[in-house]
């Protein structure tokens, strides 16, 4: 590794933890404004069960009954140190809610981005190689894919492949063909860039000299598309798959939503209606991280990946 | 007999079915063009495409199926789904408009002082940017709403704060960009102060690139207001907002109708916007 | 060029890959059964397991608050007995309780007890055990958070005393007509004195209530899934149900599924038994397909609003009575519901014996409406909306969550409001939402619950003996305290129903409750092969006699 790489390294990383802390900052400072009192609706609610001594323990923790700027200096403190409080719902720790939920979205966002993959290289196949007519109606795929709605491709998913069909039933949303259905809901929005970008790409590559020179030389066309994929023309797509896991993240509130899944969109949802201020904040703040880490990842092998690239231009973005 | 196959005459070959088209966009970017028109004219003038009411209807006649005299049919009050559609579309359409609007303003300012000034102001604004890339757009639309009330404008604002950071990127990569080139330096040499130079010269060449985006976003921005209206995140019934009409619509199985019509109207009208800044990206 | 790279042979690749891909996911995608549609047999089976839809458990397991919830209550019903049945016509017959004698003018009761009766843990259901849930009922504790059971006749409650080990006598301070009637109501479920005595905290925990029903929790995951499977040793079922023995099922499982259509469908393609509250639109297209849909009215109040007296604009009685005149209840009866659902003569059910005639108090009249807020003072705007001293005339209303389609309802009274100039907001939201807005005190409240003695009401309609104090009125009114107290100690039947009667003629005519039509809150969508499910007088659905044919 060059000492160049290595100082751009560090100062990526060290971007990046800015980047964290001002991200937390930023979505307490939006969610304190939320109107209403949290004691009196959330804690105080008999339904809860929360005795006047849980309620004074929680106030302390969270310095309610302090101005935003203190609790916010106690919230961020505690976030560094991994501790991310307790649910004013359900007075379980907010890492307990989230590390429940977080398989059933890893499981599905990971499905989600293989079948996107699938799609966005089966589109830019034949979006590169049919006759004419058919690849023009391929091409305009992607672009159909970004104009439904991801509610109702769900909604029209589970209509069909769950009561007609019988594929899945929704009283089990973890069953493997219930989340390859909501994973595929996930994935069409997702694909549609991924597609745009390897079509762009595909489209430039195969102008250039050395792809008519392989042609010449007999290499089928799928053996060209295939060494293709690999090369640095799917450079563009290692820095879009950071982007992608923001919307992955962003569309899981919804799909889970609609097929009944139990991960961080629905809790989300629940935090969202019962002005639940520690999961949101902690929700919010881990995608951040998430995004912020795959994007330091991208980063990082991309000048490795494509020496082209000059690493200046990357520190100063 | 050879003709001259010159490139004159090659160039002529089969065109003059082309040339009474010459210069007229494809038929699909018209009909979007078409559209984009008609539902903008929805939310601007709807008492013009309906007399029916969107909020008080006739209980009698409730849950019909699409016919003559209601063409979405009436939902489960007896509305006529229709009415429901143009009259929603103001708020699911305009408050596309306002969060590109946001987006748009704020975010080009911050793109031109971010490329123009440079230095420690470009890395501060470029952290900003970053946050509000970091957080994904539709949790941060999620969290925006549920802080400042359970109302469509408030779906925009927060729909046009994510997107923010899109237009302050593409902004920025627009002024680098023409900055290095040397007759920006030659007019700054000639005497012009800095603002001529970026009135004169990044503004006129960067406006392609962000009107394209612009009309990208306005397709976006309906898919996240109607995926927020969906979840109860915009205004409360009786407002029809495309996204709310689905939500309380599938409730009513037996009148799929009241699901299919906003939902259909929602995919023409992203469909037409995408088609067209396609069109306006290959113009260039 | 080779055959394999012509533009026709590579169309054909990729449409046979295409091909290829949507035949694989047909394939799997015709999975599944459909419901068998062989003739069933008429002799019970034991065995087998229900999949019970419902919207969710999201209020929790305290069993210790004033009412238990809608949706909890179906839970709280299987694992759960009670000391007398009340079948749906309101009639009591005996259940851990096997006898009882009202002496002294209903002031004193004995109740005697079957024996052999125990908690899943093995421990009686003794008289010790009967005093312990007395005592929490009536009177609840609040140095440990505990609330009495709220519709229970606690204001003259004196002591409970277990004279043997199956008899508990009780004693009343004066009349309490209602008490064995009480019994019976869904909140006075019988616990174990070890879940009763628990910290509030402690009681949220599911694992830690012990009931003596018919079945025990066997697992659950909260939000999810709650599995309960029957105790093979119960054996004391009420006779009213024709069974006394062992459930029949093997085992009872009730998954969230929050969205009600999602709920109708999925039991509608076989893939679920029962669904919890569908929406009432759907009923006869659902009934055309062969499936039942119990639709059972408890004895309780109507679906309809409490109205706070403290809160603008109803604190203002001409208010109160414009929005008791300014609806038109017959219209919200045929536009949002069904036959199923009658329309209210009073704000108590109809099929309690002292509901009366009295739907002058509330007709539908919009000019009288009208008038009324006109004399009153308050004027029409430019925009059709009264106000008076600057303020609009206007407030929010929050659609049940408990009750099905009262957002269509609620936003049919928002049109029918805003013809005699009354200006209606509506604000969803869920379950969790709700409780935040009853504890607002908004103006109108939109109420389900149920009772089975109309004696017991008293304890809402102030706030005398702790009761709920659902008018804001405190003990302001004192025709109204009153009137609370003799209807709660009422000597004997006759006495209590003119007393019922000047009741509901008074609190119509205030306006303090604005009914809208006789509530039927709980619906259950059940498949054709689910036999033997038995409402009892709270509404709910009883699987304990339930088997599934075949």
């Amino acid at each position: 590794m060059t000492s160049d790489y290595k100082r751009f390294a560090l100062t990526r990383a060290g971007q990046a933890v800015v980047v964290v802390l001002l991200a937390y900052v930023l979505t307490f400072l939006v969610i304190s404004v939320l109107p209403g009192d949290a004691i009196t609706n959330t804690l105080r609610d008999p339904q809860h069960g929360l005795s006047e001594e849980d309620i004074q323990r929680i106030v302390a923790f969270y310095g309610l009954d302090q101005p935003v700027i203190v609790q916010l200096l106690l919230s961020l403190g505690r976030f560094l140190t991994g501790e991310l409080g307790f649910s004013l719902q359900s007075n379980l720790p907010v890492s307990r809610i989230v590390g429940d939920a977080l398989p059933s979205t890893l499981t599905l966002a990971t499905s989600a981005l293989v079948i996107a993959v699938v799609f966005a290289v089966v589109i830019a196949y034949g979006a590169q190689y049919l006759p004419g007519k058919w690849a023009a109606i391929v091409r305009s795929i992607p672009s159909f894919f970004l104009s439904v709605p991801n509610f109702v491709i769900g909604l029209v998913l589970i209509e069909f492949f769950a009561f007609r069909l019988h594929s899945f039933t929704t009283t089990d949303p973890n069953s493997p063909v219930a989340t390859l259905f909501a994973a595929i809901t996930l994935a069409i929005p997702v694909s549609a860039p991924l597609a745009e970008v390897l079509i762009a790409s595909l489209d430039h590559e195969s102008r250039q000299e050395y792809a008519l020179v392989a042609r010449s030389r007999g290499l089928t066309e799928a053996t060209l598309f295939a060494k293709h994929l690999v090369k640095p023309s799917a450079l563009p797509s290692v820095a879009m798959v950071a982007l992608i896991v923001g919307e992955l993240l962003g569309g899981s509130v919804i799909t889970e939503t609609i097929f009944g899944r139990d991960g961080i969109g629905t809790v989300v949802q629940k935090a969202v209606t019962g002005e639940d201020q520690p999961v949101l904040q902690a929700v919010v703040s881990l995608s951040a991280v998430v995004f912020v880490a795959v994007n330091l990842v991208a980063d990082l092998a991309s000048p490795l990946l494509d020496p082209r690239v000059k690493l200046r231009e990357k520190v100063a973005a | 007999m050879t003709a001259t196959l010159g490139y004159p005459q090659l160039r002529n070959v089969g065109t003059a079915s082309k040339r009474l088209t010459a210069g007229l966009p494809p038929i699909t970017v018209i009909l979007s063009f078409a559209v984009v028109l008609l539902v903008i004219l929805w939310s601007l003038v709807p008492w013009l495409f309906t007399s029916y009411s969107p909020v008080t209807g006739d209980t009698a006649s409730k849950l019909a199926a699409p016919s003559a005299q209601h063409w979405f049919g009436t939902d489960y009050l007896g509305r006529d789904q229709f009415a429901r559609v143009v009259y929603g579309t103001a708020s699911s359409v305009t408050s596309a408009l306002v969060a590109v609007l946001i987006g748009l303003v704020i975010g080009s300012l911050i793109g031109l002082a971010s490329g123009f000034r440079g230095g420690w102001l470009d890395s501060v604004l470029g952290r900003f940017v970053d946050v509000l890339l970091a957080i994904p757009g539709f949790l941060l639309a999620v969290v925006i709403v549920s802080s400042l009330g359970f109302q469509t404008i408030n779906a925009a604002i927060a729909t046009g704060v994510s997107a923010v950071a899109v237009f302050a990127r593409l902004m920025r990569a627009e002024v680098m960009r023409v900055r290095s080139a040397t007759y920006v330096e030659a007019s700054y040499l000639e005497g012009g102060n800095r603002l001529h130079a970026l009135l004169g010269h990044i503004l006129p060449n960067a406006y392609r690139s962000v009107l394209v985006l612009a009309v990208l976003q306005f397709g976006t921005s309906i898919l996240i207001i109607a995926s927020l209206a969906f979840l109860g995140y915009g205004d409360p019934p009786p407002a029809s907002d495309w996204g709310l009409l689905v939500a309380s619509g599938k409730t009513y199985v037996t009148a799929p109708w009241l699901v299919y019509a906003p939902a259909l109207v929602i995919v023409g009208t992203v469909l037409s916007v995408n088609r067209i800044s396609r069109w306006l990206r290959k113009a260039k | 060029m080779s055959t394999f790279s012509t533009p026709e042979f590579r169309r054909r690749a990729f449409l046979a890959g295409l091909g290829a891909l949507s035949t694989s996911a047909l394939v799997t995608a015709c999975g599944g059964t459909t419901a068998s549609t062989g003739a069933g047999s008429t002799t019970p089976v034991d065995g087998g397991n229900i999949t019970f839809l419902i919207q969710g458990y999201d209020t929790g397991w305290v069993s210790s608050k004033t009412s238990i919830s809608s949706y909890e209550g179906n839970l709280w019903g299987q694992i759960t007995d009670k000391l007398v049945y009340v079948n749906e016509k309101g009639e009591l017959s005996p259940w851990v309780a096997e006898s009882w004698e009202e002496l002294n003018g209903a002031k004193d009761f004995v109740i005697h007890l079957k024996s052999g009766v125990t908690f899943s843990d093995g421990t009686p259901v003794d008289a010790a055990a009967v005093v312990a849930n007395l005592n929490a009922w009536a009177k609840g504790d609040s140095t440990r958070g505990v609330s009495k059971v709220g519709l229970f006749p606690s204001s003259n409650f004196v002591s409970a005393e277990a004279t043997d080990a199956t008899t508990v006598k009780v004693s009343f301070s004066s009349p309490a007509l209602g008490f064995i009637a009480t019994l019976a109501y869904h909140g006075c479920i019988l616990l174990s004195p070890k879940t009763l005595a628990l910290p509030v905290e402690a009681q949220a925990d599911l694992s830690q209530e012990i009931g003596s029903g018919p079945f025990v929790v066997k697992s659950w995951k909260q939000g999810d899934s709650y599995v309960l499977e029957k105790r093979k040793d119960y054996n004391w079922g009420p006779a009213a149900l024709g069974h006394t023995g062992p459930a029949r099922l093997d085992t009872i499982t009730y998954k969230v599924i929050k969205d009600t259509s999602v709920r109708t469908s999925t039991v509608v393609s076989g893939q679920a038994d029962v669904a919890f509250n569908v929406e009432p639109q759907e009923i006869e297209s659902l009934k055309a397909q062969g499936f039942t849909v119990g639709t059972p009215r408890y004895l309780g109040f109507v679906d309809g609003f409490q109205v706070n007296t403290q809160a603008f604009p109803t604190n203002d009685i001409a208010v109160r009575q414009a929005i008791q005149h300014g609806i038109d209840r017959d219209e919200i009866l045929k536009t949002v519901y069904t036959s199923d659902w009658n329309a209210a003569t009073t704000f108590i059910q109809g099929n309690v014996p002292e509901a009366g005639e009295f739907s002058d108090s509330f007709k539908f009249d919009a000019d009288k409406a009208n008038k009324i807020l006109d004399d009153a003072g308050w004027t029409k705007g430019a925009d059709d909306y009264r106000s008076k001293d600057g303020k609009t005339l206007e407030f929010t209303l929050t659609p049940n969550p408990y009750v099905p389609s009262t957002k269509a309802e609620d936003e049919l009274i928002a049109q029918q409001l805003k013809k005699v100039g009354i200006k209606v907001n509506l604000k969803v939201v869920d379950v969790a939402g709700y409780a935040a807005v009853q504890a607002s005190k908004p103006p109108l409240f939109q109420t389900s619950r149920s009772f089975v003695d109309v004696g017991t009401v008293a304890g809402v309609l102030t706030s005398q003996n702790k009761g709920e104090d659902w008018f804001g009125l405190g003990t302001s009114d004192q025709k109204l305290n009153d009137l609370s107290t003799a209807i709660a100690t009422a000597s004997d039947r006759a006495s209590r129903e003119k007393v019922a009667d000047e009741l509901q003629q008074y609190v119509l005519e205030q306006g303090y409750f604005i009914p809208l039509n006789q509530l039927v809150q709980r619906l259950y969508l059940i498949s054709p092969k689910i036999k033997d499910v038995q409402y009892n007088g709270l509404a709910y659905a009883n699987f304990y006699t339930a088997w599934i044919s075949q």
